[in-house]
């Protein structure tokens, strides 16, 4: 397999990871950016990890799905039922926050990066198993109780207050699960690259995540994977002049999406409808 | 002592910065019923506009009308994606917020990648201005002096247009029901294309009084802005305009006192932190909401 493919693939699935840990809590209207704050977190850990104190790849991923679930728990208890914007501005503020305290620690290799992370042999399989696992899990919790009083809760909240659905506990989990999921995508990210820089980890990466989650369509959690792989495609077709105007196009395509499609290319309904077909 | 009052200085002149942006962009989450956050992005091209005009002509008046005109025609041109998006049934305000996301991206695109190559540009000491007062440390800067007062007319003559003018009150009309203003005759689309066009001219001063502050912008200056400014505006209550002209000085002498007494960049977060932990105690904001 050539490397170009390599890239794209494997960077294509942890970017569906992370729109899936956007997604997820998006069920109920939570923007969570608190989870590029997790990613940059569990992948510098990783990486100090695996650099400094010899950790091999799994038990530093499991070691990274709790850390991100916790980080995210702790968080919830105060903005498990926030508006929107809240959620959010606390998110971006963590990114803020997160990615000046990497600039200015030597150890975690300031604004140099942090380099000479040992790579996966296989991380294309790792990480397809591991999106299948993530995926599937989603899935059963999107077929449940806890799916069906989501999608009551974002249609209306006081409707499903008094049905006895409690949206500040569902936030909080889907906040707890998404964090998690946001955990592994930081060390898949740190054992896939090899060398993690604070720049990664800002608005441009909270700008992609948000055009793949709304082309792909927030309704079902498919719509993110056709979405990351065409957004992260389009750049490596398009010659090199064009491709570093790659945000340029995506913010295009984000206000046009809204302006013309807001429940993005592949909805809930269109899926029911080709399922209906067969 | 004079340390302290020259910190406290310095902090009312950028949070009267803060003050006009937390107004403006306010001003158009109550009347024209958005969240945009690319407001402040708007205030950064417009100091670019100020940049360039100064560079070709060295010509002040110009300078600062093309700085007007672009700021107001920006806002004015961002009206019908909003007016399409917010016209979509069963969309809500979200919709709007992610929409100016977008926007943001594409205008800090634009910068890093058309003007000076992408770096930061810098204005001329004789656009920023040099000291007027001096007294020990107390240092007193003709920008400052401009920020003051820019800021204290600015917000008087809002708060008059508000509360003494036909079209303050459609304004408050608006953002206490729409559809109940509707219901008396208030021109929706009238009134909320006037709040564009109010919101432009205050980016329009915004850009000036910030370019002759800090002197300098990068295509990225917009960001962190746009943070502080939403950070200000929940701190405050969404939509709270008077909530917001405390909250943006207060966060101005915070961060000046910041600057003044921790190390180099560490300075940047201690706002960003004590207004994490306000937020995260207090979701609604410190006043209270205007808008759910």
């Amino acid at each position: 397999m050539s490397s170009t493919l390599m890239y794209f693939l494997g960077f294509s699935m942890i970017y569906i990871l992370m729109a899936w840990s956007i997604y997820l809590p998006y069920r109920v209207k939570h923007l969570h950016f608190l989870t590029v704050a997790t990613m940059a977190v569990t992948s510098y850990m990783g990486g100090i990890l695996a650099v400094n104190f010899g950790w091999s790849f799994v038990p530093t991923l499991l070691l990274s799905i709790v850390i991100g679930a916790l980080i995210s728990y702790l968080i919830s208890h105060t903005i498990g039922n926030a508006p929107t914007f809240t959620v959010v501005i606390v998110g971006i503020t963590f990114v803020f926050i997160i990615k000046t305290v990497i600039e200015n620690t030597d150890y975690l290799g300031g604004t140099i990066g942090l380099f000479g992370i040992p790579m996966l042999d296989h991380p294309l399989i790792f990480l397809l198993v591991f999106l299948l696992v993530v995926g599937y899990f989603l899935y059963r919790i999107e077929h449940s109780r806890i799916g069906r009083a989501a999608s009551v809760i974002f249609t209306d909240e006081d409707l499903a207050k008094s049905m006895g659905i409690k949206p500040k506990q569902i936030g909080m989990l889907f906040q707890t699960i998404s964090g998690g999921i946001a955990g592994s995508a930081g060390v898949f990210y740190a054992f896939f690259v090899g060398s993690l820089f604070p720049d990664f980890f800002t608005f441009h990466l909270i700008g992609t995540l948000m055009t793949i989650l709304f082309i792909g369509g927030y309704t079902t959690m498919w719509g993110v994977i056709p979405a990351a792989l065409i957004l992260r495609g389009i750049p490596m077709i398009l010659p090199s002049s064009i491709a570093s105007w790659r945000l340029l196009i995506y913010g295009v395509l984000l206000v046009a999406i809204i302006a013309i499609k807001p429940k993005g290319l592949i909805t809930k309904n269109m899926l029911w409808k080709l399922l209906k077909k067969r | 002592m004079e340390f302290f009052i020259a910190q406290v200085l310095n902090g009312l002149s950028l949070g009267s910065i803060y003050v006009l942006l937390v107004t403006g962009f306010n001003l158009m989450l109550l009347v024209a019923k958005i969240i945009q956050f690319a407001y402040p992005q708007f205030v950064v091209i417009s100091m670019y506009a100020t940049w360039a005009v100064l560079r070709a002509t060295n010509n002040v008046i110009l300078a600062i009308l093309v700085t007007i005109v672009v700021s107001i025609a920006l806002n004015l041109l961002s009206e019908p994606i909003f007016r399409r998006i917010t016209s979509i049934k069963g969309t809500d305000i979200n919709a709007t917020f992610v929409a100016s996301i977008g926007l943001s991206m594409v205008l800090v695109e634009i910068m890093s990648h058309s003007f000076n190559q992408g770096f930061p540009i810098s204005f001329s000491d004789s656009w920023v201005g040099g000291s007027v007062f001096r007294y020990g440390i107390i240092n007193i800067s003709r920008s400052s002096i401009f920020a003051w007062v820019g800021g204290i007319i600015v917000v008087v003559a809002f708060f008059y247009l508000l509360y003494r003018t036909m079209v303050g009150r459609s304004f408050r009309a608006i953002a206490e029901n729409l559809y109940v203003a509707k219901l008396f005759g208030i021109p929706i689309f009238k009134t909320s294309m006037m709040s564009y066009l109010i919101a432009g001219l205050l980016g329009g001063f915004i850009a000036l009084l910030l370019s002759m502050l800090i002197g300098t912008a990068s295509p990225w200056l917009g960001e962190s802005v746009a943070l502080k400014v939403l950070a200000v505006s929940i701190v405050a209550g969404l939509g709270n305009l008077k909530g917001g002209l405390f909250v943006g000085l207060a966060l101005g002498v915070v961060e000046s006192f910041a600057i003044g007494y921790v190390a180099g960049s560490w300075s940047n977060v201690i706002a960003f932190v004590i207004m994490l932990i306000v937020i995260l105690t207090k979701p609604k904001g410190l006043f209270g909401a205007a808008v759910e």
